[in-house]
């Protein structure tokens, strides 16, 4: 989702006086997806059901950029104890289909994941597939709503309604760092339905970066908060761990 | 004393008319007040354990009421899987998700368009085209659009609904890729991609029997409501969605909800109808017999004022009016004419020796009061009994008729005489007389035939004795073979719409009654890491033993350090700790060539740049590197020597220590429902259900993790037996736990969760039966109870059942000993008032004769038939203790008076069979008569009070008339120890 991808982010300083909305959506994806030329982090992700119940997980991300725009990521589990070990790899595709491996130690099984609905739950958690690899600047229609002096609040539609369970999303985009603060989702009756905000933001390595990001469902009553530590950037990942073979052995990018 | 209230009326008959007119306003000016309760569950208390149980369960497990939209197509060769169907579908489930309330209160649906349609809004008015209907929607608040909770949200809780275009799949795809996805994710284009969806449905354990029927001819759509209320409107819904639909396909509404909430609403109805037709029905019959409407207008007044009193003191009174409380109408107006028209049938007869309203009045009051009032009072206790019963609608029901008769009462004794003093003129009655008398009087037919029927039963006393015997005999046979069984959806006639709908689903699917089956740990023990080394030890020596033969009982040795770990969390670190030390001194080498071998760059390795490449590293291991090398001869190059060094050595980090921590990884501490034995006991259980002829399915976690497994681990490249052995419960913790995890992140989110908490330590089998009859949900009720003692848990569990279907039962069962014990309290306090009334032991138990062989010979006849003791069964019994007591009184108190007036019970009985009988004949045709209507009720429960009401009727009357004169003539001896009439005279 967004958050794991904020956390991974590099600002680019680009000019502050954008105000077309097209960039400034572009420079918002970059400042959120893009950071750097790679980047790690430990993310402690807290599932809160409406019941009060809590389920914690606990997984490092790694993330490199490649050419076009496309990215590949690697999740690896350390908690809750009996997951540990299992890790999920991902290629993003701009305009496309993205790759997906799994693996699952204690069946010593990796599997592929076939392309599919990217808003789809993220390991159960209350965050989409689609938050964590972003969603295309391409797929929606931007409207600069308003302004004030910290952010821009643009209402984004999808062009493609029925390939979406929104009719459209509001985001506020921080006029200094370019990352969202918060993105709110409203369903096909016009009633707001979920959110997802970024609640504390710090520059890491000079990258303004997303240390916690939460994601409300407010339909089920659930939210997910996500905590992101051990935060760095251009640590000269390279693209060989991003296959599958890495799956059944961990690197030790993640296993440090 | 006992005329007070009748000289009162007599001399200020204004007054009482002012008075009764007074409180038919105020406790009319309550009706607009009323609310209503269609709610069987409230036949419950609301602080009863099992429903606070059945509604912790919905909410631990997030499950709403289902209303049941099932949809087949017998026709088509491929049965629903059409691509036409399943487009309709779509379309409609598209539609239901996308309810929006309207500014003027209608509804706006969203069709999404399949087959080249253009998406569409659309704005349904779903209020009936007939005036009748929606009068009636309009008397009782029943808005038809009412679809949406008060803040707007829809009715349907849209996230939650089950149906092929919202429900996931798992399956698999090119490439050995698993695909996760929506079973109908679009409608299908043609016929292979339609029956594509047929063998994804009837793949998949969750949905077949379920959501789709085995046969492929039905597909259901279950749809949650926020409340249970909402059924009615949302059934409606679908039928207008669904109404221009092509004739194949076929539409069929169910579940209890939809068929409870229906009864409520029809009972309204029957409310509405039935008890003005009762009233008109006793009215007409009542002119027959007294032909003069200025007479027969008095017992209407008594009736209606009464009716409508009670009815505004339940409704002021801040109760609901229920299924039961809506009966109270038709229960009261029958038993409150009764009264008066034993007054205005004496007054009618002796008229015309007084020739004066007030005289013949106070006569007629005069002896009539005792019994009338010993028949209300027993009738009150019969119905006052019931609130004893521990059903909250039924003691209600019980308190307001009890009130209703006290009042009819009250009026018979007052309104009637006031009535007659205002309305009637003493010409009339003069007229009257005179008229009948010139002719012959046109119930003489009654008469005579009731004399008749004195001297038989006079003369042929034994005969009738042993016939009533024999009569009892048989129904002690019929009483014992009664089964105690009721189920809401056969409260509705056989050709009822929901009545169909329920057999053809229930032919198709698992069933349509749903209870929920749950499990959880008793006692849950604190980790216990001295018996978690024991077990580990064990499995340690079994996996390893042979593997590192003397490592291994070295290992062993450290692993007797866990038992004094402080928790679970620290003895799987030691563990992991411990199994890495053994590793590294054992497999150091091959650790250290699978880190950097999967580093190594594939491009352009050759087994030798290979072996360079490590030999120039560090710390390299020589002895594993040649071996390794070695053993990578004729193994290409780049990639694929690359994999298959990788492969050789990780067959050797395989029999590792530290793969075997891995696999022993949260093991013991693991909730139970990640235990594989717990969890293939839920298996066996399950196998067990399946095999009960009244489950038609059950669906678990276990049903879930089994299909993950599958799909997860299938490979193409092997045989389908090999495949199927994956069909099975992973066989460590983490196996089971990795699995469950990727269910936690299907397309439908939370899925899983209706089957097992977060915390895994309880899960819910939804357990679907094919009856909805209690006797059935009993009995699995009861065969589980010895599964569990047959098969007892591989760790201490306790189970429970929630759901409509089973709380059905338990309110049954508290109907039935309630039932039971209001009876026989009932029965005790009418003797007693029975002996004092007659101040006779003998007249006392006399009294109780002709009800005793009435509930006989009922009960035994429901036996004999074999219909189910059900509520409104269940609630006769009160109705016949007040009731046919009545004539006993009537008769047992007339019979005394006249035998003492003419010295001699067998003149006495002779006068007997003239006006008394005719009096209590006129009451029993009245009253059995005035509750035909019901009969044609489309409500099953009206046709059995109904058809009940008028048999009751007749057996009483018949034990009266026939039964006790002769026991009278037998036991005069000690009846009558002053009879004149001597000996000899049978």
């Amino acid at each position: 989702m967004k958050t794991i991808l904020l956390i991974l982010t590099l600002f680019l300083p680009f000019a502050a006086q954008a105000t077309d909305v097209e960039q400034i959506i572009e420079k918002a994806n970059l400042a959120s997806y893009y950071a750097g030329n790679d980047g790690r982090a430990d993310v402690r992700m807290t599932i809160y059901d409406a019941k009060g119940g809590t389920r914690e997980r606990q997984f490092t991300v790694l993330r490199l950029n490649s050419r076009n725009a496309n990215q590949k990521f690697y999740v690896y589990f350390r908690e809750p104890a009996d997951v540990r070990k299992m890790a999920y790899l991902v290629w993003k595709k701009v305009g496309g289909d993205d790759d997906r491996w799994l693996w699952l130690p204690a069946l010593n099984l990796k599997k592929r994941i076939a392309p599919g609905d990217k808003r789809t739950s993220f390991v159960g958690s209350d965050f989409l597939y689609e938050d964590i690899s972003g969603r295309g600047p391409d797929e929606d229609n931007h409207q600069l709503v308003s302004e004030n002096n910290d952010s821009w609040m643009i209402k984004n539609s999808p062009k493609d309604p029925d390939s979406v369970e929104f009719s459209y999303y509001m985001v506020w985009i921080d006029k200094q760092t370019y990352l969202p603060l918060k993105a709110e989702y409203y369903d096909k009756s016009d009633k707001l339905y979920r959110r997802v905000s970024a609640v504390k933001i710090e520059t890491i390595d000079g990258y303004p970066t997303v240390l916690e990001a939460v994601a409300e469902d407010l339909n089920s009553g659930s939210k997910t908060v996500n905590s992101f530590s051990r935060v760095k950037y251009d640590i000269g990942l390279k693209k060989r761990i991003f296959t599958e073979r890495f799956l059944r052995r961990p690197p030790r990018e993640v296993r440090q | 004393m006992k005329l007070w209230l009748t000289n009162f009326s007599i001399r200020l008959p204004w007054l009482v008319a002012g008075l009764t007119l007074l409180a038919v306003v105020l406790f009319g000016a309550q009706f607009p007040k009323v609310h209503f309760d269609n709610d069987p569950e409230n036949m419950l208390s609301a602080d009863e354990p099992v429903r606070i149980y059945h509604h912790q369960i919905k909410e631990l497990y997030d499950l709403y009421d289902f209303v049941i939209v099932g949809i087949s197509n017998e026709t088509d060769p491929d049965g629903i899987f059409n691509p036409g169907t399943l487009g309709r579908i779509y379309d409609l489930t598209g539609a239901l998700l996308s309810l929006q309330p309207t500014e003027k209160g209608l509804v706006k649906v969203h069709f999404p368009g399949v087959d080249g349609q253009t998406p569409r809004d659309e704005v349904l008015d779903l209020t009936p085209q007939g005036a009748w209907q929606r009068g009636l929607n309009k008397a009782f608040m029943v808005d038809p659009n009412r679809l949406f909770t008060e803040d707007g949200q829809s009715a349907i809780i849209g996230r939650e609904l089950i149906g092929p275009s919202v429900v996931d799949n798992l399956k698999q795809a090119e490439l050995g890729a698993l695909k996760l996805e929506y079973l109908m994710e679009q409608p299908p284009k043609n016929r292979e991609e339609a029956l594509q969806i047929r063998d994804d449905a009837l793949g998949n354990p969750l949905y077949y029997g379920t959501l789709v029927a085995e046969d492929g001819k039905a597909i259901s759509l279950y749809i949650p409501i926020r409340e249970k209320t909402f059924s009615y409107n949302v059934a409606n819904l679908v039928r207008h969605l669904t109404a221009e639909w092509d004739g194949e396909d076929e539409v069929h509404i169910t579940g209890l909800p939809v068929a409870e909430d229906t009864f409520g609403i029809e009972m309204l109805v029957q409310m509405a109808t039935s008890a003005p037709l009762a009233m008109l029905v006793i009215f007409i019959l009542l002119l027959f017999f007294f032909r003069r409407i200025s007479i027969v207008i008095a017992p209407m007044l008594v009736a209606i004022t009464s009716v409508i009193c009670t009815m505004g003191l339940l409704i002021g009174l801040g109760y609901d009016v229920h299924i039961m409380s809506s009966m109270i109408a038709i229960f009261l107006m029958p038993i409150a004419v009764a009264d008066s028209v034993h007054v205005i049938s004496e007054f009618y007869d002796r008229y015309h020796l007084y020739n004066n309203k007030r005289d013949a009045l106070r006569h007629v009051i005069g002896h009539l009061f005792k019994p009338m009032l010993f028949t209300s009072l027993t009738t009150m206790a019969g119905f006052g009994s019931l609130i004893f019963t521990p059903i909250p609608p039924v003691r209600i029901f019980g308190a307001h008729i009890a009130f209703g008769v006290g009042l009819a009462w009250l009026l018979t004794m007052t309104l009637v005489p006031a009535y007659i003093m205002l309305a009637i003129s003493e010409k009339s009655l003069q007229k009257l007389q005179h008229s009948d008398q010139e002719q012959v009087r046109p119930q003489s037919w009654l008469t005579r035939f009731l004399e008749g029927l004195g001297g038989f039963s006079f003369e042929r006393r034994r005969l009738i004795m042993l016939v009533t015997l024999v009569l009892v005999a048989i129904s002690a046979v019929g009483i014992s073979k009664i089964e105690v069984n009721d189920n809401p959806v056969k409260w509705f006639a056989a050709d009822h719409e929901i009545r169909k709908a329920d057999a053809v689903l229930n032919k198709h699917f698992g069933g349509t009654y749903t209870a929920y089956l749950t499990l959880e740990g008793e006692g849950r023990s604190a980790f216990d890491p001295a018996r978690a080394t024991t077990l580990l030890k064990s499995r340690a020596r079994e996996e390893l033993g042979t593997l590192w033969p003397q490592r291994s009982s070295k290992f062993l040795t450290a692993l007797d350090s866990l038992g004094k770990a402080p928790d679970a969390g620290s003895f799987n670190q030691q563990l992991q700790q411990i199994a890495a030390r053994f590793d590294a001194q054992v497999l150091g080498g091959w650790q250290w060539l699978g880190d950097e071998v999967s580093y190594l760059d594939p491009q352009g390795l050759t087994r030798a740049t290979l072996e360079s490449q490590l030999q120039s590293l560090a710390a390299a291991p020589q002895a594993e590197i040649g071996q390794l090398v070695g053993e990578l001869k004729e193994q290409g190059a780049g990639e694929q020597l690359l994999d298959a060094a990788l492969a050789r050595i990780d067959k050797r980090l395989a029999n590792g220590f530290g793969a075997f921590a891995g696999r022993q990884l949260a093991a013991f501490d693991a909730p139970l429902f990640k235990q594989p034995e717990v969890l293939r006991y839920v298996e066996k259980l399950q196998q067990f259900l399946a095999e009960d002829e009244t489950v038609g399915k059950s669906t678990s976690a276990v049903d879930a993790l089994k299909k993950a497994s599958y799909e997860l681990q299938y490979r193409s490249d092997q045989n389908d037996e090999r495949n199927r052995e994956r069909y099975a419960v992973p066989g460590s913790v983490p196996a089971v736990a990795q699995v469950f995890t990727q269910l936690e992140g299907m397309k439908k989110k939370d899925a899983l969760f209706h089957l097992v908490t977060r915390d895994y330590q309880k899960a819910n089998l939804w357990v679907q039966l094919k009856s909805g009859d209690n006797k059935d949900m009993e009995k699995v009720v009861a065969d589980v109870e010895r599964f569990f003692i047959a098969n007892p848990p591989p760790v201490p569990m306790k189970h429970a059942w929630a759901g409509l279907t089973y709380l059905n039962v338990v309110w049954q069962d508290k109907m039935v000993t309630g039932m039971l014990a209001s009876l026989g309290s009932s029965f005790v306090v009418v003797l007693v008032m029975m002996i004092v009334l007659f101040r006779s032991l003998l007249f006392g138990l006399l009294a109780m004769i002709p009800l005793s062989v009435t509930i006989t010979l009922i009960y035994g006849m429901i036996g004999l038939a074999g219909k189910d003791y059900d509520m409104p069964v269940a609630i006769l019994s009160a109705m016949t203790l007040g009731l046919s007591v009545d004539f006993a009184i009537h008769f047992l108190e007339r019979a005394r008076q006249l035998q003492q007036q003419l010295g001699s019970w067998q003149r006495a009985a002779t006068e007997m069979f003239k006006e008394p009988a005719t009096a209590i004949s006129r009451n029993a045709i009245i009253i059995s008569i005035g509750f035909t209507p019901l009969l044609v009720a489309p409500l099953v429960p009206y046709n059995t009070v109904g058809f009940f009401i008028a048999a009751i009727m007749a057996v009483s009357w018949l034990a009266t008339l026939f039964l006790l004169p002769a026991l009278l003539t037998s036991l005069q001896k000690w009846a009558f120890p002053n009879d004149r009439s001597g000996k000899g005279d049978a």
